[in-house]
């Protein structure tokens, strides 16, 4: 659920990435605080094992002039993907704005990536949301690896319901598809503010401003 | 759907933090919702991120809800951390909305515990307000506009 503050001019986003134990959610948000200017980032804070294996989650905030006249403030997290960790995940989904699903593209994952989706969609019905309404980006990650599954395969098993959502095939490891995937689930995101705020699209709500 | 607040809510919660800040004798306090927004905030310093402490401490919060209903209670009031030179206290203001009070230990947690009270009770008061104006005024304030950017909303650094 989005937070505008009129009097600091102030919007607030939630972005969640969501995904199996050791898909690549965590160095997501680590390549993008080493990719984003100081202006734009505050400090990636992680509540990890020794082992560093995500515990509670990762947060990083994250600022853009994305709405006229506001400061759009995103606030990243990632969850913690081994099973175990059920009641955490829930926790860090409340109040969500928008999901970067992350899949691990190795053959051998594949069943856990079907399994935490599920979940993702059982999480977000506990909460009265629902994954079909809540925007949401897939990136098929690892595809740097040598076996893993091709895109369409990815897509075929995990963009299968109704309407297609957007996906990405990504290296968050060399970087690669890892701001493209931020710029999407954040122009998503913004869209969905924009349409749910003032019942028109982004682009509608443009050309009736300009008028 | 989106929580907003106008001009005149944070006012009215600023000057409540302020009070609360000057009886109970602490360094800084915000206003949170349990995703981690932070409302309004009073003292905290520069160095200590408010984003990031009410991030924390929506997760400390949300985290010791879910112990007490594995011990079958039906929620901890209040949690309070001590440390050497300063301590937290966080409180929920409503089902939504926690206050987070950080002080040194000169001041003492009583003090804190007393005030935080009708500290919460006066903020619960203005976010019914929000609560029941954004239930019958159908209409938002403000036209929003999306701002075209041709490389995407956020951009590597050169």
């Amino acid at each position: 659920m989005a937070f505008i503050n009129y009097a600091t001019r102030e919007i607030q986003l939630k972005i969640v990435y969501y995904g199996c134990g050791l898909c690549g959610k965590t160095t997501n948000l680590q390549v993008i605080h080493e990719l984003l200017g100081d202006d734009s980032k505050g400090k990636l804070t992680s509540l990890a094992t020794n082992q560093d294996r995500t515990l509670f989650f990762d947060f990083m905030p994250l600022a853009a002039e994305a709405i006229k006249g506001f400061t759009t403030k995103f606030q990243m997290y990632t969850v913690p993907g081994q099973v175990m960790y059920n009641l955490t995940r829930r926790l860090v989904l409340k109040g969500v704005d928008g999901i970067v699903f992350v899949a691990d593209s190795q053959w051998e994952k594949m069943e856990e990536n079907v399994e935490s989706f599920n979940n993702l969609a059982e999480n977000l019905s506990l909460q009265g949301d629902s994954v079909d309404k809540t925007p949401y980006v897939l990136q098929y990650n690892k595809q740097d690896l040598p076996d893993v599954a091709p895109v369409n395969f990815l897509e075929f098993l995990l963009n299968n319901r109704g309407v297609r959502h957007p996906s990405i095939a990504s290296s968050a490891k060399t970087g690669q598809g890892v701001l493209e995937t931020l710029n999407l689930i954040a122009r998503l995101v913004l869209n969905n503010f924009v349409r749910t705020q003032t019942g028109k699209s982004a682009a509608e709500q443009r050309e009736l401003v300009l008028m | 759907m989106a929580f907003s607040l106008v001009q005149a809510d944070v006012e009215k919660l600023d000057y409540i933090l302020r009070e609360l800040l000057i009886q109970s004798e602490s360094n800084g306090c915000l206003v949170c919702d349990y995703s981690g927004y932070v409302l309004a905030q009073q003292g905290v310093e520069d160095q200590q991120d408010p984003l990031l402490i009410s991030a924390l401490g929506a997760g400390v919060f949300s985290a010791s809800r879910e112990l007490a209903r594995l011990l079958g209670e039906e929620k901890f009031s209040a949690v309070f951390h001590q440390g050497e030179r300063k301590s937290i206290f966080i409180c929920a203001v409503n089902l939504d909305v926690l206050l987070v009070v950080i002080f040194t230990n000169d001041a003492s947690v009583g003090l804190v515990k007393l005030y935080a009270g009708p500290a919460t009770a006066a903020m619960r008061e203005v976010l019914e307000e929000v609560r029941l104006r954004e239930e019958t005024v159908p209409v938002p304030e403000h036209t929003f506009v999306l701002m075209e950017e041709a490389g995407g909303v956020f951009s590597s650094k050169p």
